[in-house]
């Protein structure tokens, strides 16, 4: 499922003294199968732009199309755009409520019509896709979990739907190493599924480097540039600029460049930067 | 002729427990088991440990917050079993939490700093003096007069450090003050605590899941499932490959890719940051 955004215009607080401008003539295409990651410093507009996606924030000016769905539109199945397009917030583990964990999975499909039946299979499913042992976990109360399972339950609660476009504002933020990696293993994992396109804020680059095939880069509500990874942390200026931080395999190749080493490439990847290495040692 | 210095020992922990209880006999979140350890006054520390290993329990029993089961808390030579003495502990441990957005009491960052030593009867002038260097010790002097909300999250957290420094604390815990925050507003809250450290000679106690954050650190504690595993530089911790692996920790970027590389033969020193491990591949060359 393609989506398109068209000349993106959003104000906080229009025609008030608190009036913001959070996003400003945005326009770029997601393909499907895209890992795409969202980057920029806070306030930059990137969860702003994120909650248009499946219409959390109503368009106000311009256009997105998802799919068949032109979510500027007047009418709108909403029902529908939302369980094709999932949506993960931050610190998604605050959001649980229910008694159960499987009743917290199958909270979404129940929401979307299915029968009790087929949420709780659906769940069942969602559940065993995120590596949660259903049997020992699923009468369990979701606060008995670890950080790290409850996460991951959460995104079985949204992911229970089957939606094909799955939105994650951060999804390792707070997370120790083991979670964080656990976290980004089950997001390829689930592209392998009915899960076709990933959209995913974040502010750690070195993740960014590894996991996604494409990067949009906000800026003081602008789209400042729409790239791959490999060329915006090959661009030393171009980051700077951003206040953005490359990853440490490309800051590594750059020291290693001050001081007469020129490795040929941009490592994204410890693999990649040893690879690198082992041309001029 | 050498001497041997006496040690200042700042906070000091006796085989401490501490188990959260609820009235469900099913949920016990886990706490901390027989942990002694001892800071030194001006060391800035780092505790590493896993989600639910009991690091912000640590915190909390070292502020008096919570009180052990068994075992003892000693902040500069004080029980924070002592009721009467708590007030005492609780203003030389400051202690600045995660979300940037919930620790703010005031709608003026002033009065946000002035609540802590208003609630101590801290005469109004002196207030005004703590005020002053407080704000400027965390370089944002130019916001007194404003609002906390329009500010960035690493902005919202130095005021944070600002209000827990007009207390005039001791010792700094912050509990992963930086989880929340972009790579700027990080290296603002790091920057701020390394020179409350060395400029100020402030103790310093860092949880946090960076290990970047660590490596450097005066020392480092490790914890798993309530228990110190393990305790040193950041040099000592991370070459111990399995404490980390058995902490659940990672290595920072450049340790491991040194590793990687000595593994492969190559003769370069073991490297705790990018400047190392650079500084090792040019002396190969």
């Amino acid at each position: 499922m393609q989506i398109k955004v068209e000349n993106l215009k959003y104000t906080y607080s229009p025609k008030t003294p608190f009036e913001k401008v959070a996003l400003d003539d945005i326009t770029f295409t997601i393909n499907d199968g895209d890992t795409i990651g969202i980057i920029g410093s806070t306030g930059s507009g990137k969860s702003t732009l994120c909650q248009h996606f499946n219409a959390l924030i109503r368009i106000s000016k311009g256009k997105i199309y998802v799919g068949e769905w032109e979510l500027h539109a007047k009418k709108l199945d909403l029902g529908a755009l939302r369980q094709a397009v999932g949506m993960l917030f931050q610190y998604p583990e605050y959001q649980l409520f229910a008694d159960t964990v499987k009743d917290d999975v199958a909270f979404g499909p129940i929401n979307f019509g299915k029968s009790k039946e087929d949420a709780d299979i659906l769940a069942k499913y969602a559940l065993e896709l995120v590596g949660i042992n259903y049997d020992e976990v699923a009468e369990k109360s979701p606060f008995e979990l670890s950080g790290g399972q409850k996460r991951r339950v959460a995104i079985a609660g949204i992911i229970a739907s089957r939606p094909e476009v799955l939105v994650l504002d951060e999804p390792t933020a707070g997370l120790d190493p083991q979670g964080k990696r656990e976290i980004l293993d089950l997001v390829t994992e689930l592209k392998k599924s009915y899960v076709k396109t990933v959209i995913m804020i974040s502010h750690n680059m070195d993740e960014i480097a590894e996991y996604c095939n494409r990067v949009i880069v906000l800026n003081d509500s602008k789209l400042l540039y729409d790239t791959t990874p490999r060329e915006l942390f090959a661009n030393k200026e171009l980051l700077s600029q951003t206040g953005l931080q490359a990853p440490h395999t490309v800051r590594v190749k750059e020291l290693l460049k001050d001081r007469g080493i020129d490795l040929q490439g941009t490592p994204l990847t410890q693999a990649e930067l040893i690879s690198l290495l082992g041309g001029v040692l | 002729m050498e001497q041997i210095a006496q040690k200042d020992i700042v906070i000091s922990i006796d085989n401490v427990s501490y188990d959260y209880r609820s009235n469900s006999d099913e949920f016990v979140a886990r706490g901390v088991k027989g942990v002694s350890l001892s800071i030194e006054r001006g060391d800035f520390c780092v505790l590493l440990g896993r989600n639910g290993s009991g690091k912000s329990t640590l915190a909390k029993l070292l502020n008096g917050f919570i009180v052990p089961d068994s075992g003892t808390v000693l902040v500069n030579g004080i029980d924070t079993k002592n009721d009467d003495r708590i007030y005492d502990i609780r203003s030389k441990v400051g202690m600045v939490f995660q979300n940037p957005d919930n620790q703010m009491v005031a709608s003026i960052i002033e009065d946000d700093l002035a609540f802590g030593p208003e609630n101590l009867g801290v005469p109004r002038e002196e207030i005004e003096e703590r005020i002053t260097w407080a704000l400027e010790t965390v370089n944002m002097s130019e916001h007194r007069k404003r609002s906390p909300n329009k500010l960035s999250g690493g902005q919202k957290q130095r005021i944070a450090i600002a209000s827990v420094l007009s207390m005039l604390p001791e010792i700094l815990i912050l509990d992963e003050s930086t989880a929340m925050l972009d790579p700027k507003g990080r290296a603002e809250v790091m920057e701020t605590a390394m020179r409350l450290n060395k400029d100020k000679g402030m103790t310093v106690i860092l949880i946090t899941h960076y290990m970047d954050e660590a490596v450097g650190a005066d020392k480092v504690f490790v914890l798993s499932e309530g228990e110190l595993i393990g305790q040193g530089t950041p040099r000592e911790i991370f070459r111990d490959r399995e404490l980390i692996k058995r902490a659940y920790l990672e290595l920072p970027i450049a340790s491991s890719i040194s590793l990687e590389l000595i593994e492969k033969g190559y003769d370069i020193p073991f490297a705790l940051t990018d400047e190392e491990l650079v500084e090792g591949i040019c002396k190969l060359k």
